[in-house]
This record gives structure tokens, sequence and C-alpha cells, in this order.
């Protein structure tokens, strides 16, 4: 039981929140995403990026059109679907639960 | 110093250093090998790749001359390897059972980086079926097409691959493995005749090039000269030496080479091609230094699979408590290996259904294509004019070749894992077939043409009579010698064919049938009516004109030709000749077994069928509604060897057979004298057919009386003669 694992256990699981909900307010090419969130001090790694979003278009939570661009090969730039607004709905509910019983369970004196 | 080249990376000319290009390839291989069992790891490998490009482009933009070993270092950093995100988004997945899979990766990578002596695995990277054969190749170094080529090939000759293939199946364990040599079949454009492919091979093996060019190029040789020989001798017809034999296949085996195998353009492909030396010592020394150490090996393998057996029993146990609800694929997945095997098993099995099925139809279509050769004594005597073969060889090259050359191609192909950089081959080959199709109905649609009407010629002969009342009617068995045209693909057809012979110069047909019917007056009389197809009724009596049929009597023998000729410039045109034979009511008639040499048969473009009677048998009346014009009644049914003698009621048979000699002299006694003169002449008259039953099928009335008293000796007749009653 060392503390990286957990914390990375941790992470791992608002990972996907934290995706939908850089994308949802509006489209984004994936190396912005992982600047966002950096800048959000939430570190990942741009490889571990790419499979998560393929495994998301292919769920239908996510569609992606291509973009030119004149510094290199077009770009792919992924929005939200319906269903990945009402599956991100879900996860919002879940993490507004989530972080008030942790939060009462962890002020509770 | 570093060498530069330029790679085409996403659509992108990059110069990058040699270093940094392997790199960056091992790279993309070791995340490849990740995603190994990801759904769409091509996209996001597509993707990770599209990211370099640009940051590539960005790099280059910025005014760097290439791309540095730094510069990919550099991405990678900021990608990550596999191993720093392989947990971190398993579980992001969703799936929980993945953890203990990815752990067991992890470790697997492990214990292969530290596990030096090599161990034969199958390749679950690089399969077709099971990946043993790319295991295999990895195991000895080489490419895997070599060792496929090789399991294709005892899988053929004897069927020992196909055994050892699923044994090697159900036993090996499965591993990701780097490709082992780097080391492909290119072609070798730098040192060409033709498409390089020689040198290619000869680079492969390292060999001296002119060894492969000898092969390919040796029955070529013979071929062509043995041709030359013909034709100096005999006459020569079309590209033997394409479509004949051994040479042939070489010369396909070369084609499809030509298109399998991929140039070596740049500095690493040419460096691919020839990669480390592979021959039979090398492959010896791999395989006795590792015999050397085997029983450990041995035990190795089996502490190796004990801990491999607890491992996955304790992953079962862990996922089952911890995910009790998703554990259930993954201790299916761990927990079967019988399962597995039989799964093998099943799908090794029903891949050899396929692949029998397919294999006969690739036999077919050569066996087409080949003795289509055959076809072309014959297409002279059908075909007319320029276009009709054009589009016969069109259709032959185009509608039986190209699908034989797509179908090896595909094959090699799929066995030596060739990408395919050419997508328009596929379109070329479906487009060339669909011409040759269109030329095939093309011809099919003009040769009917050419069988649209129908005329008929009558010759009428009036006979002597014979001195004791009693005609034999036979064939002149001549010797119909003829000279073979083609020592290789020669015509051998039995007899009982309607073409009894065909070469260059004369095509011979025996579609003859004997009628008899009663005569008039007291006198045998012979109607020669000979009838032919064209393609206007002009054309059609001319053909008929054209058919020499004689029919020449001594006495009591009437002696028919074999059957009749169509000379060279003539044209095949479905020709029949109809012999009438009237015989008057108290005569005598018997005809000879080698009658039975002749074949009857009708084309008939305008009901689009070709009906194929073998003997005369004028008992459907739907039979003869073809020449409704030729008078065809009061004919009878008859039998060979036996003697018939025609009443006022119809032919009635005598009911004795020559089975003997006191049936003969009986008969002797009965008919005129001179009867057995003509019988001793052919000495095998006596003896053939002995058994043979003579139900006098007489006339309407007669026939169901008759034939029932024959039913005993004759069951099938009768039973034909009821139903048509």
């Amino acid at each position: 039981m060392n503390i990286e694992n957990t914390q990375s256990q941790m992470r791992k699981g608002i990972l996907e929140f934290c995706i939908l909900s850089i994308i949802r307010r509006g489209e984004a090419y994936p190396s912005d995403i992982v600047e966002e969130m950096k800048a959000a001090n939430l570190n990942i790694l741009e490889g571990t990026l790419y499979p998560l979003l393929t495994r998301l278009k292919n769920a239908d939570m996510l569609t992606y059109r291509w973009v030119e661009s004149n510094s290199g090969p077009p770009r792919k730039y992924f929005s939200l679907t319906p269903k990945g607004e009402a599956f991100y709905g879900e996860l919002e509910a879940t993490w507004n639960e989530l972080a008030n019983a942790v939060h009462a369970l962890a002020t509770k004196v | 110093m570093k060498k530069i080249i330029n790679i085409n990376f996403h659509s992108r000319v990059v110069p990058i250093e040699e270093s940094a290009y392997e790199i960056l390839q091992q790279y993309i291989d070791s995340l490849r090998r990740h995603f190994a069992n990801e759904e769409g790891r091509d996209e996001i490998i597509s993707d990770i790749e599209n990211r370099f490009a640009e940051l590539f482009s960005e790099t280059l933009k910025k005014g760097a001359a290439c791309i540095t070993d730094a510069d990919v270092n550099t991405i990678i950093a900021s990608m990550g390897r596999p191993e720093d995100f392989g947990d971190e988004e398993s579980a992001a997945a969703g799936a929980g059972a993945d953890a203990g899979q990815k752990g067991s990766y992890s470790q697997q990578q492990q214990t292969y980086a530290t596990n030096e002596p090599r161990r034969l695995y199958r390749a679950e990277n690089d399969k077709i079926l099971g990946g043993v054969a790319s295991g295999l190749a990895n195991y000895l170094n080489i490419d895997p097409a070599i060792v496929r080529i090789l399991f294709v090939l005892m899988c053929f000759g004897g069927g020992a691959g196909v055994l050892l293939y699923i044994i090697l199946w159900v036993v090996l364990p499965t591993k990701s493995l780097p490709p082992a040599a780097r080391k492909r079949l290119y072609r070798n454009t730098d040192d060409k005749v033709i498409g390089g492919v020689a040198s290619g091979l000869a680079a492969y093996f390292h060999i001296e090039v002119w060894i492969p060019r000898l092969i390919f190029a040796a029955p070529l040789i013979l071929s062509l000269l043995a041709s030359i020989f013909r034709h100096a001798w005999f006459d020569f017809d079309g590209p033997v030496f394409v479509t004949g034999g051994f040479g042939g296949t070489l010369f396909i085996a070369y084609i499809v080479l030509w298109i399998v195998m991929p140039e070596a353009l740049s500095a690493s492909e040419k460096l691919e091609m020839r990669g480390e030396k592979v021959d039979l010592e090398s492959i010896k020394n791999t395989i006795k230094s590792d015999l050397g150490n085997f029983s450990r090996r041995a035990k190795d393998m089996g502490t190796e699979m004990k801990s491999t057996f607890q491992k996955t029993g304790e992953q079962v146990k862990q996922s089952t408590q911890n995910f009790a609800s998703e554990a259930y694929p993954a201790a299916r997945k761990a927990g079967t290996g019988i399962g597995h095997a039989i799964g093998v098993l099943f799908k090794a099995f029903f891949l050899f259904i396929a692949g029998c099925i397919a294999f006969g139809l690739i036999m077919a279509l050569f066996g087409l294509a080949f003795r289509g050769h055959n076809v072309l004594t014959i297409k002279n005597f059908i075909l007319t004019g320029f276009w009709q073969n054009f589009l016969a060889w069109t259709s032959f090259i185009l509608f039986l070749i190209i699908p034989i050359v797509a179908l090896l191609t595909w094959l090699i192909r799929r066995i030596t894992g060739v990408r395919s950089r050419q997508h328009y081959l596929a379109y070329v080959f479906v487009t060339l077939w669909v011409i040759g199709l269109f030329c095939t109905l093309g011809l099919a649609a003009m040769i009917i043409n050419n069988f649209r009407s129908r005329q008929h010629v009558e010759e009428e002969i009036t006979l002597a009579n014979p001195s004791h009342g009693k005609l034999i009617v036979k064939t002149m068995d001549g010797k119909h010698d003829y000279f073979d045209g083609d020592w290789m693909f020669d015509i051998d057809w039995d007899n009982n064919r309607p073409f009894y012979n065909c070469n260059d110069d004369s095509f011979a047909l025996n579609t003859v049938r004997i009628n008899l019917v009663k005569s008039e007056d007291s006198s045998y009389h012979v109607r020669v009516v000979k009838f032919s197809l064209g393609e206007n009724t002009h054309a059609a009596h001319e053909n008929a004109e054209q058919i020499n049929f004689s029919v020449r009597q001594s006495d009591s023998l009437l002696a028919l030709p074999y059957g009749f000729t169509i000379a060279r410039g003539q044209k095949f045109r479905n020709q029949k000749v109809l012999l009438v034979v009237a015989v008057p009511v108290g005569k005598h008639i018997t005809l000879h077994h080698s009658v039975d040499e002749y074949r009857w048969f009708s084309i008939d473009v305008r009901k689009s069928h070709i009906r194929w009677n073998k003997r005369d048998r004028w008992d459907n009346a739907a039979e003869y509604g073809w020449d409704d014009d030729i008078d065809v009644d009061n004919n009878y049914r008859w039998d060979t060897d036996v003697d018939y003698v025609m009443t006022n009621d119809g032919l009635v048979s005598t009911t004795r057979r020559s089975v003997d000699h006191d049936d003969k002299d009986k008969k002797k006694e009965d008919r005129r004298k001179k009867d057995n003169e003509d019988q001793d002449e052919d000495p095998g008259y006596r003896y053939k057919r002995p058994a043979a039953p003579a139900p006098p099928k007489a006339g309407q009335d007669t026939v169901k009386k008759t034939a029932a008293l024959q039913a005993v000796t004759d069951s099938h007749l009768y039973l034909l003669s009821a139903l048509f009653q």
C-alpha cells in the first residue's frame, strides 16, 4: 500500500470527467486538453489521452472533425455528442455527491 | 556524423537522422504492442503519429535542418512510454478486470527483458492464424514469410504441416514479440533485368544473383526452344511457353512475386533486404545452442508454468473478490486452457475446410486455364472472323487467368504480410475481370447467333436387294489415324465423345443416328438426312451440304463411315446425319454393335439448352420436336446385334441371338446360305453382347405385350416403355 498508487487511483477516477468537462466548453484539440489540465495542476501524459479519447469516441460520447492546420497535418478537434452530454451530466451529479460526501466526512469533527 | 534519411510520415516529408528514426520506430512498435488488445489500436497509433508529425513540422519550421535523436526523445517524454501510462489509463477504461491483466503484462515485459535465452513463443502481435509461423521466424531470426511458405508447402505436401501447426498452436505460449531480424524480401531495383525479383531473392538468401535468375529463366528458355523446334516440325498454336506446365508456373510465380514484393527504395529498406546473414549454418547453430540447455529450459518452463498458474489463480481469486460482477471475463480468459485448445482445434478445422474449398477452386481454375489450351484446336472450328477470335483470347486471359493471378497475389500478400501499397491493384484486377466477363458474354452471344438457324439436306439411295434377304448395317472401322498436333496437350478423348478426333486439319464428328422404318415397296432404301445449324438459313443449308457421309453397299453389307469430318475452313455447327433405313416386309436387318459408337447430340439455342442423347430412342415425342419436318413415323426401336425381320405389324426380333455355333447353324438354315460369310469376316460379332435381349418393341400396340414378356431379362427397358405408353 503505497501513497503514490492510491493517489494515482484517485486521479484516474476523475480523468474522464475532467476531459469531458474541458471538451464540453467547446471543440478541443488533444494537446490543448493536456495544456489545460497541466495548468489546472492535473498532469496527464499525452499518450494516455489518445486512447481515452478514442474509447470515448468509439462509445459515441465524442465526435470529431478534421481541421486544417498550418503547422503540420490536419488536426482532430473533439466535441461532445448528445449521448456524451448525458453521460457528462450523470458524472457531474455523481461527482457533486462524492465531493459533498467526502467533504462532509473529512471535515466532520 | 550521422546519416539523414527522408521519411514520408503522415504525408509529410520529414528529414530525420537514421538513429532518430530507429528510436521512433521502436517507440511506435512498443505502443503497438501495448495496445495490442485495444479495439481502436490503429486509430490511437495514427493519432499519436499525427501528433508526432505536427511536432516535427513545428521543429522544422523553427529552422532545424532535420529531426534529431533529442527531438524524438523529448516528444516521447511528453507522450509517455507505455510502461509510464500502463495502469493510468486502464482504470479509466472502466474495465476493472483489466487491472490484473495489465499487471501481468508489465510483469511479462520484465521477464522478457531478463529472460535472455530465447524461447519459442507464438507471436501475438504478428499473426495470421495463431502466430506460430512468426514465432518460429522470430526464434530462427528469419523473415516470417519464409516460415509461412514452408508451412503452406508442408500442408499441401502430405498434411504434416497442418498437424504440426495445430500442435504448436496448442502447446506454445503467446507473447508479443519484437520483430526478429529486420529482414524482408524486397525487389532489388538497383540490379534488375525485368523487375529485380531474382536479385532481391539473391540478396535475401545471400546467393549469387545468377542462381535465381537461371531458375526462373531455364524453363522459359527450354520451352521457347521446344516451341521453336516444334514450330519447325509441327504446327505452333498459341503461347505454350506461357501456359505450359512448369515454365508457366514459374512465369506466373515471377509475375506474382513482382507484384507482391515491395521495392527496396530507401537506404534502410535496402539494409533490411540484406539483413544479417541467414543460412543453414546459422539456423543450425541457433537450434544447437538451444538444444544444449534444453533440459534446463524445460525445467524453467515447468516452474514458470506453475507460477503462471498460481498467478492466474490468484488473479482470478482477487478479481472475483474485488470485482464480483466484472470478474467473469477475466476468469474465463485465465482459466480455460482446455477451452482454448478446443477452440483452436475448431478454428483450425474450419480453416482447414475453407482452405480445402479454396484450394479446390484454385485447382479448378488452374485446370480450366491450362487445359483450356486444348480448346485451341477446337476453337478454329467454332469461331469465325477476327472478332470472335479476339474475344476468345481476351476472355481466356481476363476471365480465367486474371482470377488466378489475383488469388495468388492475395495469398502471398497474406502470407508475407506485405501491406498493400497499391490499392489500385484490386480495382485493376476487378476491372479486367469484368471486361473479361463481358467478353465472354459477348462471345457466347456471337457463337449462339451462329447456331440460330437449322436446315437439312436429304439424299435418297435405293439399295440393290441383298442376295439372301438380310441387310447388315455396320461401320467401317477404318484406322482413323490422325497426327498429334501437340505433344504436350494432346486431345486424348476416348471414343465416347461426339468429337472422336480433333486436330488442326479436321474435326471429326460421329453425330449419326439410324432409324428403321418400313419400306413402301419390296426393296431396301436408305435416306441420308444431313442437318446443320448456321447463322441464317442459307449458311445452315450450305453447312449441311458440305457434310460428306457416303454409304456403301456390298451385297448384304451396308457399310457406313465411322463419322464425318469437318475440314479446315469449315465450322462446327452441330452437323448431324440421320440415316433412315427402310426395310421391306419379310426382309431381315441387323445392326452391328459398331453403330453404338455413334453419338447423337443436338444443340438447340432456341430452347437454350444442349441435348445429349446416347443413342436414338424415339420414344419421347418431345425429343424429336426439333425436326418436325422430317418423317419420323413408323420407325422402330432396335438394339444392336439382333436379327430383326420386318412384318406388316412392324419390326420383330427373330428372338434368336447369335450366341454360339448352334444358334448360328440354325440361323443358317432359316436364312439363306451366304449369311455366315459376311459374319465370319467380323470375328467380334458373335461374342459381343451375347446376352443382349431384344424386346421387339414394334408399334404402339405391341410394345406392352412384348415388353411384359421380356420383363425378366430387360426390366429397365420395360419400365421405360411402360412409362411412355
